[in-house]
């Protein structure tokens, strides 16, 4: 095997390995717990620098190792998997930092990080699998990496949002094998390929494969937290910020969002998923979602409870954009894959760092929390206008093009659904926005901690205030080379090329 | 000289020059709203308006393209424009002035960032030459004139943010699926070329009446005006200075530059606009005798203005010929209207000042009903006195129906008890719910086959 053919699986054991290091590390060896950290997260991000340049050049990277006979473990960069990878490998770098800064002086720091980088492990694996086989280890991987970060505060909240999270994640995952065996009977082989696989067998199994479809759906739908398998997310918002931003932006609902993506144009391929009638259920669950998760998150007053919620609703424009079954809204789905998740990692490093700095959980307490906390305020103001589709942000490239997509596909109805979750986004965003910018300050905060003249640690402010500026550019630079609209539009050409 | 302006180099000097100065007119700003970046200078507002300034002095038409920017969007000044953006730099200018009063202290921090958003979005909605960039930095400048409104000020300015905050969200969604149909009409979203477009697609109406109500809200325009009284009523001066020329001026001008008039031939909708012109005009007239307080007048001047200038849109849609002969007038009145209502704004204050007067009249306009209670009350207390009893005991259910509606209680009382049910039987519903769409998966399937 040559450079090529090592890369992705290098990718996957540059947070593998640190990860295992680090759970042999004492506590108190923090510098290098950090530097290891730090090196395994930039170490990727450089490996998936130079497949993105690869890919661009048509380079094929692709590591095939036996694991079952007539099953190989195929780890593989092609455009969609660089999408996910490089967002997962970029937001892990920052999450990182703002983990060090985060758990400063907590206890079992080394158990932390070293599920962290299991947990980022897993989800580039599920980004480079190449097929459904190698997908589904390295997406049950995720499962089991995630576990002990939601219940690391040791919590009865916590330890009961982890059993949550185990049912539904391990009841989908089992749906998922069921659909993967039945399918790999049917076909005889699972790697994913562009405009999918199963097509040549709609003769004789057109039932089967309608079923096999729904089953693998719906063990994605838990990690995407599509309604009604959703529970388990705002129930596992009592794990730490990082963990949160982790579950929410990086690593978990983003698999199965991905995952989504892969059975609907790898495995079945989007024309023959659309003649077989099943996009259309799919987007009509998408939309339901996210009109309920966003009426839901209106009423939440817990920060982090109603930041939980808009990433159900968030997470399902996804879904409705690969299910409108047209170039256009795929560009849309394919481009909020990162931008939700760029957009809300910004959200809940800004409510981690009012946690942290002044004991702030709930919106009824934010009152004045922009004179107290400008810059993170200032991340979080971008990140809500970026949510509720505002231009020049990130979410108004998104709802243009599932909007104008939702028209080509001659579905608009889905406009009613883009404009209603807007006006609702707007009437959970907003009034947090005006409480903390135009209200009075209190006289005295739940929990203050000082940091002398700055407003929190260097290490909490600068990840959102980095993200944030990434909303923006995301948004702004749209049309520039190698953006991730323009990434998208790439693979979008493969999907639907004759 | 002429060979002069032909040299390559020079002209290549010229396009950067043209591309520095034209990103810098919104650009400034935007970098000065960071109060760490404006922490040193004195007078920050003043000088985010200088690269504005130097491109008026520019006595050329300039215009760039930028691809990459957004979805590939433009900047560019013209014959039009540069009157709009000198009356932008006149009454930007006299507001940051003021911005220091009436306590001389420099403007607070949150203050002056929403003063500089604004101007981004206000200058940058003069400089667009598309439809896109256009739309963002009117959205920013609503935003940022929200800001304006509600910062530092008691309930009443914090009402009229309100109001304006959600007739915005309103119109920013009409206008959204303007764009949209735009866009789907035609890949060139500059302002030509989808008026052109558009008045030749099979169906207009949709597009034009989303542009109509869009920027009707934004400025105020009868019977969407809801917001202007309170703005005026409670905003501090050099905010109501820029009530004309800010969000007023730039909602007529998205109309002038959205809505296809002069391409398109609708006498029924023009006859319509222009009725409701007219009623404007006659309501600002009648409000304005019957309720207004001082403070209230430049809000039924503009009100009586874009009236006027509903009148002419609607000719326009009803007589293309004419709007192309006079439909430049449009920019001038706009230009008018902005120093129009700050001259007015400007002497209301002064002789407030003066006198000691806050109210020249004595009755005081009834801010506590709310708006669709007033209107359909006056109805109901006419018909109540003629003897019609029905009509009253309707509203009454109407309107206990409409406080029952606004109950959110029970709402969220349905959505958590369905949450919370989904929690305690996870594992059974889940598998209930997986089962249940397997099996219709096979039914369906199968009869579908069959």
């Amino acid at each position: 095997m040559n450079w090529d053919g090592w890369l992705p699986l290098l990718i996957v054991l540059s947070s593998l390995s640190v990860g295992l290091v680090i759970f042999f590390l004492p506590e108190e060896r923090v510098a290098t717990r950090t530097t290891l950290n730090l090196t395994g997260a930039v170490l990727k991000l450089v490996l998936v620098g130079v497949i993105i340049w690869g890919v661009v050049h048509r380079h094929h990277y692709e590591t095939r190792l036996p694991l079952l006979p007539g099953l190989d473990l195929v780890l593989r960069a092609d455009a969609e998997s660089v999408l996910f990878v490089t967002l997962s490998s970029g937001l892990w770098l920052v999450t990182t930092v703002y983990a060090i800064g985060y758990l400063e002086g907590s206890p079992h720091r080394s158990r932390f990080f070293g599920f962290f980088s299991l947990c980022v492990a897993a989800t580039v694996g599920v980004a480079l699998a190449g097929n459904l086989i190698t997908f589904l280890l390295f997406y049950e991987l995720l499962t089991l990496a995630t576990y002990p970060l939601i219940v690391h505060r040791g919590t009865d909240a916590a330890h009961q949002a982890g059993r949550a999270y185990l049912t539904y994640t391990i009841a989908g995952g089992a749906l998922l094998l069921v659909g993967t065996v039945w399918l790999y009977g049917i076909a005889g082989s699972l790697e994913f390929s562009y405009r999918g696989f199963v097509a040549e067998l709609a003769d004789g199994h057109r039932a089967a494969l309608i079923a096999i479809f729904a089953l693998l759906i719906a063990g994605l739908a838990v990690k995407a937290a599509l309604v009604p398998f959703h529970s388990w997310l705002p129930q596992a918002m009592v794990a730490p910020a990082p963990v949160s931003a982790l579950l929410h932006a990086v690593a978990v609902v983003k698999a199965g969002a991905f995952g989504i993506v892969r059975v609907v144009y790898d495995v079945y391929g989007i024309e023959f998923a659309a003649g077989l009638g099943v996009t259309l259920p799919l987007a009509t669950v998408a939309a339901v979602t996210i009109i309920y998760g966003s009426m839901r998150a209106l009423f939440q007053d817990d920060l982090k409870r109603r930041l939980a919620f808009s990433t159900v609703s968030q997470v399902s424009y996804i879904v409705l954009g690969i299910a409108l079954t047209g170039p256009i809204a795929t560009i849309g789905g394919l481009v909020h894959l990162v931008h939700q998740g760029v957009m809300k990692i910004t959200l809940f490093f800004c409510a981690g760092n009012l946690a942290e700095t002044l004991g702030i959980h709930k919106v009824s307490e934010m009152n004045g929390v922009g004179r107290r906390m400008p810059w993170t305020m200032a991340a979080f103001t971008i990140g809500a206008f970026g949510m509720i589709g505002a231009p020049p942000l990130a979410g108004f490239i998104s709802k243009w093009y599932l909007g104008l997509g939702a028209l080509d596909a001659g579905q608009g109805w889905v406009i009613f659904i883009l404009a209603g979750s807007s006006l609702l986004n707007a009437g959970y965003f907003l009034p947090i926005l005006y409480a903390a910018w135009f209200k009075a300050p209190p006289d005295t905060w739940p929990a203050e901690r000082s940091f002398g003249r700055r407003e929190t640690a260097w290490a909490l402010l600068a990840p959102p205030v980095v993200t944030a500026l990434l909303t923006l550019a995301l948004g702004l630079l749209a049309s520039a080379p190698f953006s991730p609209l323009q990434w998208a539009r790439s693979i979008t050409t493969l999907e639907y090329a004759p | 000289m002429g060979a002069f302006y032909h040299d390559p180099g020079i002209r290549a000097v010229n396009d950067v020059l043209s591309v520095i100065l034209l990103l810098s007119v919104p650009g400034l700003p935007l970098l000065l709203a960071f109060p760490a970046l404006r922490s040193r200078l004195s007078w920050p507002c003043h000088i985010a308006l200088l690269p504005a300034v130097v491109l008026l002095a520019v006595p050329e038409v300039v215009s760039i393209e930028v691809p990459w920017l957004l979805l590939g969007t433009g900047l560019g000044i013209d014959a039009a424009s540069r009157w709009l953006l000198a009356m932008s730099v006149v009454l930007w200018a006299a507001a940051a002035t003021l911005l220091h009063a009436p306590t001389g202290q420099p403007a607070d921090d949150c203050l002056t960032t929403c003063f500089l958003l604004t101007l981004v979005g206000s200058l940058g909605a003069i400089l667009a030459t598309d439809q896109v960039g256009f739309f963002a930095f009117s959205t920013l400048m609503g935003y940022g004139f929200y800001g304006l409104l509600v910062a530092g000020g008691d309930e009443a300015p914090r009402r009229a943010g309100r109001v304006y905050l959600g007739i915005l969200i309103l119109a920013d969604l009409a206008l959204f699926e303007a764009l949209l149909i735009a866009a789907e009409t035609i890949e060139d979203l500059g302002f030509e070329a989808v008026r052109h477009a558009v008045a030749r697609s099979p169906s207009p109406g949709l597009y034009l009446s989303m542009v109509l109500v869009g920027y009707a809200l934004k400025a105020g325009v009868w019977p969407l005006h809801f917001w202007l009284p309170l703005a005026f009523r409670s905003a501090r001066p050099a905010v109501a200075l820029l009530l004309g020329g800010v969000p007023i001026a730039i909602g007529l001008l998205g109309m002038v530059r959205w809505a296809p008039v002069g391409e398109i031939n609708f006498p029924d909708i023009g006859l319509i606009i222009q009725g409701l012109g007219l009623a404007a005009m006659l309501y600002a007239v009648l409000a304005g005798l019957e309720r207004a307080q001082l403070k209230l007048l430049p809000a039924y001047a503009a009100i009586l203005a874009t009236g006027l200038f509903a009148i002419a849109l609607g000719t326009g849609l009803a007589d293309p010929a004419a709007w192309n002969r006079y439909g430049d007038l449009a920019h001038v009145f706009i230009v008018s209207l902005g120093f129009g209502l700050a001259g007015l704004a400007t002497a209301i204050r002064w002789l407030e000042a003066r006198y000691h007067c806050p109210a020249m009249l004595a009755r005081q306009a009834d801010g506590s009903n709310p708006w669709f209670e007033r209107w359909p009350g006056a109805v109901v207390r006419w018909a109540a006195r003629m003897g019609f009893d029905t009509l009253p005991r309707l509203r009454a259910s109407w309107l206990a129906e409409v406080g029952r509606l606004r109950q959110v209680r029970a709402w969220k009382r349905m959505l958590d008890g369905s949450e919370r049910f989904l929690q305690r039987w996870t594992f059974a519903i889940t598998l209930f719910l997986l089962l249940g769409m397997v099996v219709v998966a096979f039914v369906g399937a199968s009869s579908w086959i069959g």
